[in-house]
């Protein structure tokens, strides 16, 4: 007889890459000297924490069938105004709202031009990306702009022997996975990216819903511009290029459908910890760093190929 | 067209609880750019009632529906529920007014569980904390399936369910909402035999409940089982209402089809030639099998049917886009295999889909860039299309079509139905076939180009070519084919010779009925040509 809880688990989109996780760390564990040490993990997770950040946010936004490529440059200009703030004012908590209120301007903007504008995302946020770096560009051509050390505080220091980064992290997974399960709008980005003609059915606002997973990944960018920004320690106009496909992969990676409707809130942070963790392993193998997009590269092809396969044959199951 | 005064609904018969009027339609009209899809209706439908409405397509049942549910609101008359006027702006409103639509295509979110299927859109139970109460919504979901008898895991995707039980989660949907009219599209279309049965225990259960059961079907048989009366609609119009007993199956299907069109359209008549397709207990799994018939040079043969009866299943294994399984085509007397619609193409056979928009023609593009995208390697040299050929091809279609068109670059979009119609014929003529298969080529055109386009199709035969035409427009077979094939759930079950068919008999042949004499035929293809 079959075990349900087991073959329900199984089917869980997350469950082939958090499988995929663990026979590594095993792996790692047992061939890589220093990789199963207790700071090692803690620094990896805190590594990839704004990756994490991030992508929990725009796991909503493909959740719902739509995509954000903006978020390389919101990073960017989300931690620069941190970073800028932290010079004029002495306090953190006035950088910070600075910085998530950038990011939930920007948030509200991709959301309208694709909501109310009804332009594709793909397209919307593209250019929001290139407009953005380009804003950040001209604001910043004056070289690097250092962070003030006191401002650090998000990327570095730790309570109760955790990294901040990491607490950050818990918080926002723990806010969306309740979000997810337990409000209106959690369970409409499901239904809307499953079925959208359904979902018009039975009369959700589809755009609405879209709508705040924009400004969720605005919100999200804001608060990882901060950890950004403290990790770094200084920032280069072209922080952060390329970052916005390290957090599409992680969500991918994670298990989220790219179509939309299929994923969990688990997805991103076992996929953005799975990076961490190969990167990670190449470093601690000495392999140079030149055959990191290389084998990233891979995995993102090798993740959406199973994952096609897997779905077809679940439905074939069926 | 109503030449008796009928009752607008059955009289009540003995039951437990009396019968109330659950829903009335007063002199209810919709009206589509300028023409009246439905008018001057009224219908009353009762607690604990199954009421079948029934019609061919264009009668004008879905609008009747969509009146019901709050699709439309009606343009003319007025719609009451329980004895109060209602304004029903949205499906949302009727929902509120416990009227609930199982639709025929399921509406349903596939990567979601059965429970929460049953709640998105819904206002959701919360505990005391503020939370979803998710073990109350499972009890829920539960209870509602309990009352169906039917066991199902509520926590299942819907994706992983067949399509009977996908329509029993819609079902629950509906009674979860206390719903006390139950509209049901077709419910049986996708059903097989064993589970279209279960439904109709279902039904008995809701009736037994006092829900009014609005039931429209295309199936006689079935409708005989379970409707306790029967509405007939035509041409927009109510034709007939009153209790099933009190009818006859052939005076009902008299009643769907009404009098041959006034002739829009007259036959030539020409010899038939050499057999020129010919197919052997032609089958293909879980869509039809043992289907054997012949079509000659200058025929048209008409294949008749209800939607799903496996018609353009048949054209589309002949054609080669979803090849046969099993059985033999053969081809001018030649045994042939057709996998691919290449294959088809090369043994001269075209194929002319229903969905003009999705399978057949590229809205944005030009009228010409249409018509020449099967047949690129006959106007080009040395790997270059000739626009001049392109052009003077499509010219010669759109005077012989009288296609009505701002020139032959004009988008195809930018025409009217049954011109985007004649784009599409013109487009599989352009490879000069030998073999023309038809899907429903008349639909969703006006009257005029339905004159036109029968007549581009006599011209066809005349010219020496076979062909096969599928429509559920009973009159266009029965104007135009010089014989008629009818299928039902997979099979022949029955094949008539013209001009003068016997209307009722293919209605009954469509309906599976007189399935024995009908076997008889599909044993002897040759013998009634």
């Amino acid at each position: 007889m079959k075990v349900l809880w087991l073959d329900r688990a199984i089917k869980r989109p997350e469950a082939p890459p958090l499988a995929f996780l663990m026979i590594m760390a095993i792996l790692l564990g047992l061939t890589t000297p220093g990789f199963l040490a207790g700071a090692n993990l803690l620094s990896i997770v805190s590594q990839v924490s704004v990756v994490g950040i991030v992508s929990l946010a725009l796991n909503q936004v493909i959740l719902a069938g739509e995509i954000d490529v903006s978020v390389g440059s919101l990073l960017a200009a989300c931690a620069f105004t941190f970073a800028t703030m932290a010079h004029v004012t002495s306090g953190l908590l006035l950088p910070l709202l600075a910085s998530v209120a950038v990011g939930a301007c920007i948030g509200l903007l991709n959301g309208a031009i694709v909501t109310v504008g009804r332009v594709p995302s793909i397209v919307a946020t593209l250019g929001m990306l290139l407009a953005l770096r380009g804003v950040v560009l001209l604001l910043g051509a004056n070289g690097i702009l250092l962070v003030p050390s006191a401002a650090r505080l998000f990327g570095l220091s730790t309570v109760l022997g955790v990294p901040v980064p990491i607490v950050f992290l818990i918080l926002v997974f723990a806010g969306l996975d309740i979000a997810n399960r337990h409000t209106e709008w959690g369970r409409d980005v499901f239904a809307v990216g499953s079925n959208r003609r359904a979902a018009d059915a039975v009369g959700l606002r589809a755009g609405f819903v879209k709508f705040r997973c924009f400004v969720a990944v605005g919100l999200g960018c804001g608060l990882a511009g901060t950890v950004f920004a403290g990790q770094i320690g200084e920032i280069q106009a072209t922080a952060a290029t390329g970052f916005e496909l390290q957090a599409i992969a992680a969500v991918v990676l994670g298990g989220t459908s790219i179509t939309g409707g299929r994923g969990s809130t688990f997805a991103p942070v076992i996929g953005a910890v799975l990076v961490g963790v190969i990167l990670n392993a190449l470093t601690l193998n000495s392999v140079p760093g030149t055959f990191e997009q290389l084998v990233l590269g891979s995995l993102i092809l090798a993740a959406i190929s199973i994952d096609a396969v897997r779905f077809r044959a679940l439905r074939r199951a069926s | 067209m109503q030449d008796i005064v009928e009752p607008t609904s059955c009289p009540a018969t003995a039951r437990a609880e009396p019968a109330v009027v659950a829903c009335r339609l007063i002199d209810a009209g919709k009206n589509f750019a300028g023409v009246w899809a439905v008018r001057h209706v009224d219908l009353e439908f009762r607690t604990g009632e199954v009421h079948a409405v029934m019609g061919e397509n264009g009668a004008g049942k879905s609008t009747l529906m969509k009146m019901l549910h709050g699709v439309h609101l009606p343009d003319e008359g007025q719609v009451e529920v329980f004895g109060r006027i209602v304004s029903m702006t949205s499906p949302r409103l009727a929902e509120a007014e416990g009227i609930a639509m199982v639709p025929q295509e399921l509406d349903l979110f596939p990567d979601l569980s059965i429970v929460e299927n049953l709640f998105v859109g819904r206002k959701r139970p919360r505990t005391r904390l503020g939370m979803f109460d998710w073990p109350a919504m499972r009890r829920a979901a539960l209870a509602a399936f309990a009352r169906l008898d039917i066991a199902i895991d509520v926590d299942a995707s819907v994706r992983s369910l067949s399509g009977a039980n996908a329509q029993m989660v819609e079902i629950a949907r509906a009674l979860m909402h206390d719903a006390r009219i139950v509209i049901m599209d077709e419910p049986t279309a996708a059903l097989t035999e064993r589970e279209a049965q279960r439904l109709f225990g279902i039904l008995g259960e809701l009736k037994r409940r006092g829900v009014a059961i609005v039931y429209i079907s295309h199936r006689l048989d079935e409708v005989f089982q379970i409707a306790d009366c029967i509405t007939v609609m035509r041409d927009g119009e109510r034709i007939h209402t009153g209790p099933t007993g009190d009818l006859e199956m052939a005076t009902l299907i008299q009643m769907m089809v009404g009098r041959p069109l006034s002739k829009l359209f007259h036959r030539t008549r020409h010899p038939a030639g050499d057999t020129m397709l010919e197919l052997r207990n032609l089958g293909r799994r879980s869509a039809f099998r043992d289907i054997s018939f012949t079509v000659r040079r200058g025929e048209i043969v008409g294949m008749s049917g209800l939607i799903g009866a496996g018609r353009s299943e048949v054209a589309q294994a002949i054609f080669g886009v979803a090849p046969a399984t099993e059985g033999q085509i053969l081809i001018a007397g030649e045994p042939v295999s057709i996998a691919t619609s290449r294959q088809g193409i090369g043994h001269g056979i075209i194929y002319v889909p229903e969905e003009r928009r999705s399978q057949g023609l590229v809205l944005e593009y030009a009228i010409d860039w249409n018509m020449s995208f099967s047949a690129l390697d006959r106007i080009s040299r040395g790997g270059f299309v000739s626009r001049r050929r392109e052009k003077q091809i499509a010219e010669r279609f759109r005077s012989l079509f009288s296609i009505r068109c701002n020139g032959v670059g004009a988008p195809v979009g930018s025409l009217s139905g049954g011109n985007q119609q004649k784009v599409l014929l013109a487009k599989a003529l352009v490879v000069e076939p030998d073999i023309i298969l038809l899907d429903e080529p008349t639909r969703g055109v006006d009257v005029g180009a339905k004159a036109e386009i029968y007549r581009i199709i006599d011209d066809l035969a005349a010219a020496g070519k076979a062909v096969l035409v599928v429509s559920s427009e009973m009159n266009e077979l029965l104007s135009m084919a010089d014989r008629i094939l009818v299928m039902h759930r997979g099979r022949l079950t029955g094949s008539f010779d013209g001009p003068d068919f016997a209307v009722a008999e293919i209605g009954a042949a469509a309906a599976g009925i007189l399935v024995e004499r009908a076997e008889d035929v599909a044993l002897h293809p040759g013998a009634v040509t």
